[in-house]
């Protein structure tokens, strides 16, 4: 197009063989806030901090894990605006595999299209790369078995057992090595998942102030308040 | 209006085609060829809109050439034909597409020879024989009555000298004469055309005789 | 007359117990004059999977090349084998792309899942309307015969060399009334674990 013609990627190689353009967007999504995901024998969780800034705010309105299709779902460490334009087109991937296949696309699957959307806005011109790193949970009819994978703004991916991201990320994951086990619950994981976000959280930690996610077999869902709530009670 | 045929032999493909190139109802060259060489053993026999079998058929050949030319080798004879089908396809589908039948003859070293039937819908067939155009009617039943699969080269052009007879003598247009090609092992090989003066001749020769005996 | 009905042909599948018959004739023609009696508008996409395709030879041609070219696609970017659901939800949308200038080409899909080996038989319009039935499908120029042929012959949970019986029976009964159908037939049953290939003799004329 004649409006593209001058407008190249800034995401050009430095010399010494790094795109400065993508550590900048993972500086961007280890300054964000903490999220984690543990993967059990029977399902997946995952799992945020979602503090307001202002006790002003509403709470429980705006929120960070979401819905992908039936049996998958997401969360991110970074930046919210991006995250959601991320959302709207892993949604809209899930429903035309479906559409086409009439067949749920399976977790690797939307996972690789989504990475490779990712990718394309670290070479295309007049465009960044994201700002964010995402979780993707789901479950795996194929397979029946559960999947948690993460990817980057840079468009590469990796399936995990367990993994932190945003701040904190380190001290997570080192707090996930000593926790995981094979034949980890799900109640289990959601147990561990949360324990891992308090061991940095700042302030004393409510259901109102974090966000569960969990999928099995059944499909993916949200974790309400009051769970969440019975769920700390035993932390 | 026009004819082509086309006889797979055990070692050989052997093709005819009219020679008339016709404007409306008038006949402009008796002496048009339709067989095209198009690789070192393979051969084309078109018919159709006199403009669309010229610039098809160059289409095609400059693109096997160019396929040598990049490759070092030649596209097979079935290469060639799925490269021409699928080229007609979609020029089929496209604002302009080309009005032409084709027999695509050729002999593949590994696979022997093969004939390959076309037509402009892009129809397309390997087939041991096969006619096309208003003679391809009278030359059907003929074909099917001579040929057997151990043909000679020698019988073959016997059959497609009783195709172009019957042809000459049932359809009331006038196609004098046939080019015959022959492609085997050794490549691409012209044969003496068929012509209406020469069998006019042969069947003369032939009754002149009888009537010797008859006395 | 009608473009379908160019080149002539016919398929039929039938559903059994445990498996599926899939049969096609073998004429290619153009109108009324028959080219060639080794046409087979039946081919295997998988292990258990055939696709029969009737209508515009050209459009059979394209249509098989296409779909083999997408479903090697999907298997190599899923590493796993394609079901006869998911082949013909695939098949559907493809034909759907062309809705306003679409392949003349009528299909019909049998096979048995890969995993479960439950059976399936399909077949579309043109334009890839979808039809899942549990007794027969037919497509081609003598689809009426066909109905008419399986509808008497057929019966729930045949098993394979009975439905092999009924699947010929139909299809030489109903393309020896049509007359640009026909000259001999290729029959195929799918069973779990094993694949039969019948050439039918049939009238030459």
């Amino acid at each position: 197009m004649a409006t593209e013609r001058y407008s190249f990627s800034l995401t050009t190689f430095s010399p010494s063989g790094k795109l400065v353009q993508i550590e900048y967007a993972l500086a961007a999504v280890a300054a964000g806030a903490s999220s984690v995901g543990i993967l059990a024998s029977n399902g997946v969780v995952i799992a945020t901090e979602n503090k307001p800034k202002s006790t002003l705010y509403e709470e429980g309105t705006i929120h960070r894990v979401e819905m992908v299709a039936e049996h998958i779902g997401m969360v991110y460490s970074g930046m919210g605006p991006d995250y959601r334009l991320l959302v709207r087109n892993a949604r809209k991937l899930a429903q035309n595999y479906f559409l086409t296949y009439k067949e749920p696309i399976p977790v690797v699957q939307l996972v690789q299209r989504v990475a490779n959307l990712m990718q394309e806005y670290t070479q295309s011109g007049g465009v960044r790369p994201f700002g964010v790193s995402l979780l993707i949970c789901g479950w795996d009819h194929q397979e029946e078995r559960p999947y948690l994978f993460q990817c980057d703004p840079s468009g590469s991916y990796f399936a995990w057992k367990a993994t932190a991201m945003g701040k904190n990320a380190v001290n997570g994951k080192t707090f996930l090595e000593k926790r995981y086990s094979d034949d980890l619950e799900l109640d289990d994981a959601i147990y561990n998942a949360i324990k891992t976000l308090k061991e940095s959280f700042e302030g004393k930690m409510t259901a109102n102030h974090i966000e569960v996610g969990i999928c099995d077999k059944t499909g993916f869902k949200r974790l309400d308040t009051a769970t969440i709530n019975d769920h700390l009670a035993n932390i | 209006m026009e004819t082509v045929i086309g006889i797979r032999g055990p070692d050989f493909v052997m093709l005819a085609a009219d020679c008339v190139q016709a404007s409306s109802i008038v006949v402009m060259k008796s002496d048009h060829n339709k067989i095209h060489k198009i690789a070192d053993k393979i051969a084309m026999a078109t018919i159709g809109d006199a403009g669309d079998s010229n610039q098809f058929t160059e289409f095609i050949s400059k693109n096997l050439a160019l396929y040598k030319m990049r490759n070092g080798y030649e596209l097979s004879p079935k290469a060639a034909a799925h490269f021409t089908r699928r080229n007609l396809a979609d020029y089929l589908r496209s604002r302009t597409p080309y009005q032409v039948n084709m027999f695509l003859g050729g002999f593949d070293d590994k696979e022997g020879p093969e004939l390959h039937f076309i037509d402009y819908l892009a129809n397309a067939k390997s087939l041991p024989f096969g006619a096309q155009g208003y003679g391809g009617y009278f030359s059907a039943s003929i074909l099917d009555r001579y040929y057997h699969d151990k043909l000679t080269e020698a019988e073959s052009y016997e059959i497609l000298k009783k195709c172009v007879a019957e042809i000459q003598k049932r359809l009331i247009v006038n196609l004098k004469n046939f080019n015959v090609v022959v492609i085997d092992k050794n490549g691409i090989k012209n044969l003496e055309p068929i012509t209406s003066v020469k069998l006019d001749a042969a069947i003369a020769a032939a009754q002149g005789a009888q009537g010797v005996r008859a006395h | 007359m009608s473009i379908l009905a160019y080149n002539g042909g016919c398929v039929v599948a039938m559903r059994g117990k445990d498996c599926v018959a899939i049969a096609t004739d073998h004429r290619f023609g153009v109108q009324a004059q028959t080219i060639d009696t080794d046409f087979e508008k039946v081919h295997q996409v998988a292990p258990k999977m055939f696709l029969g395709l009737v209508g515009l030879q050209t459009d059979i041609l394209t249509v098989r090349e296409r779909l083999a070219f997408r479903k090697k696609l999907y298997e190599i970017r899923e590493n796993r084998e394609m079901t006869p659901k998911v082949f013909s939800s695939m098949l559907s949308n493809f034909l759907y792309e062309r809705r306003f200038g679409p392949y003349f080409i009528e299909p019909v899909i049998a096979g048995l899942d890969p995993k479960t080996s439950e059976p399936f038989i399909c077949n579309m319009d043109l334009i890839g309307c979808p039809n899942v039935p549990d007794d027969f499908v037919v497509a081609g120029t003598c689809g009426e015969q066909l109905y008419g042929m399986c509808e008497t012959l057929w019966k729930p949970d045949l098993e394979p060399d009975q439905l092999f019986e009924v699947i010929s029976q139909s299809m030489i009964n109903a393309f020896d009334r049509d007359a640009i159908s026909g000259w001999g037939a290729s029959v195929y049953i799918i069973e779990k674990d094993k694949i039969t290939v019948k050439k039918l003799k049939t009238r030459m004329d």
